[in-house]
């Protein structure tokens, strides 16, 4: 999450932060997953910072959006989670 | 929509590199992918290319890069190695190099790679040499991803400004990932919503990185056909005269 706010901070500041109203609602590090949050007129904006990620913790990564969902129970459902 | 991300630059040498880059194209959602070939590569190096992208039910398409110091080197190279590559962009490091680009019909793609806007010359007048050759300004978004702070947003703001100069001309756009290796791969999605930092509309974006190069593929690969005569006649039938 760290991470995520970095870079929502770097490419929309902290104007741009406030407006997203992000929150981890569950992260699985077996699986490397995590569901995520946020406002749903920020979508496009925490969706460019997520991309915009090309390290965490000083190590080259990058990190994926595998879908998006109104409901937590949708989203579930149609990924298998 | 089918998706394509028309420039990946793996080693080729480094097979294992190209399946990890291919295979990363075909989760991330995407049908075709055109991989950035020199201009002396083999038949057998395409084939073995082929093959990876086969194993992954990808389409391939070969491309070739130049990087001309001067509009008679870029004319030189289009002479000898057009017929041979599927797709020809040119990285237009100078002015008469990008004008002669932009004439020039049979250059698919005008990219220009520089982060400072001083050297890229994608200006009105490269717009509408570019709109009647029916060459389309190529985004790729490795740098955007890979730069920081200032540089980042002197990026962003001369993107800013092409893309508006490109949508005032009609040239049309096309994204492509500009990718070195996996990690700087992203999903059609994430690039469309990566547009938007420079002023790109959604549905704009999404059509960069589907019909827009898909249109470029599919006219290249019907006139590299052996069946193409010219716009709008091919050969239908051969017939043997004894």
């Amino acid at each position: 999450m760290n991470a995520v706010w970095t870079a929502i901070f770097q490419l929309f500041g902290e104007h741009g932060a406030s407006q997203a109203n992000l929150t981890l609602i569950e992260c699985n590090p077996q699986k490397g997953y995590a569901i995520v949050r946020c406002s749903h007129k920020a979508l496009e904006m925490v969706r460019a910072s997520i991309a915009s990620i090309t390290e965490i913790n000083e190590k080259p990564a990058a990190v994926h959006v595998l879908g998006v969902s109104g409901t937590l129970r949708a989203l579930r459902k149609k990924h298998s989670l | 929509m089918r998706f394509v991300d028309l420039h990946l630059r793996p080693s080729i040498e480094d097979v294992h590199q190209v399946e990890k880059m291919v295979g990363k194209s075909s989760e991330l959602g995407y049908h075709l992918v055109g991989i950035s070939l020199l201009p002396d590569v083999t038949q057998e190096e395409i084939r073995q290319l082929q093959k990876i992208c086969s194993d992954v039910r990808i389409d391939l398409v070969t491309r070739a890069d130049f990087v001309p110091k001067n509009p008679l080197e870029l004319l030189d190279n289009l002479r000898h190695f057009r017929r041979r590559f599927e797709v020809v962009s040119v990285a237009c490091l100078s002015k008469p190099v990008a004008r002669q680009a932009a004439k020039d019909r049979r250059v698919d793609f005008l990219s220009f790679p520089a982060i400072d806007p001083r050297k890229r010359f994608f200006d009105y007048a490269e717009a509408e040499l570019a709109s009647k050759a029916l060459s389309s300004l190529e985004i790729d978004m490795a740098p955007l991803l890979s730069s920081r702070g200032f540089s980042r947003f002197r990026l962003l703001s001369c993107l800013r400004k092409e893309v508006a100069i490109a949508k005032k001309f009609g040239v049309p756009i096309a994204i492509s990932s500009g990718a070195t290796n996996e990690h700087l791969m992203r999903g059609p999605h994430d690039y469309a919503a990566l547009a938007a930092l420079f002023d790109m509309p959604t549905p704009l974006a999404l059509r960069a990185l589907s019909e827009t190069p898909m249109t470029v593929v599919e006219r290249n690969r019907e006139k590299l056909s052996p069946d193409y005569v010219a716009q709008g006649i091919r050969v239908v039938r051969r017939k043997r005269i004894v």
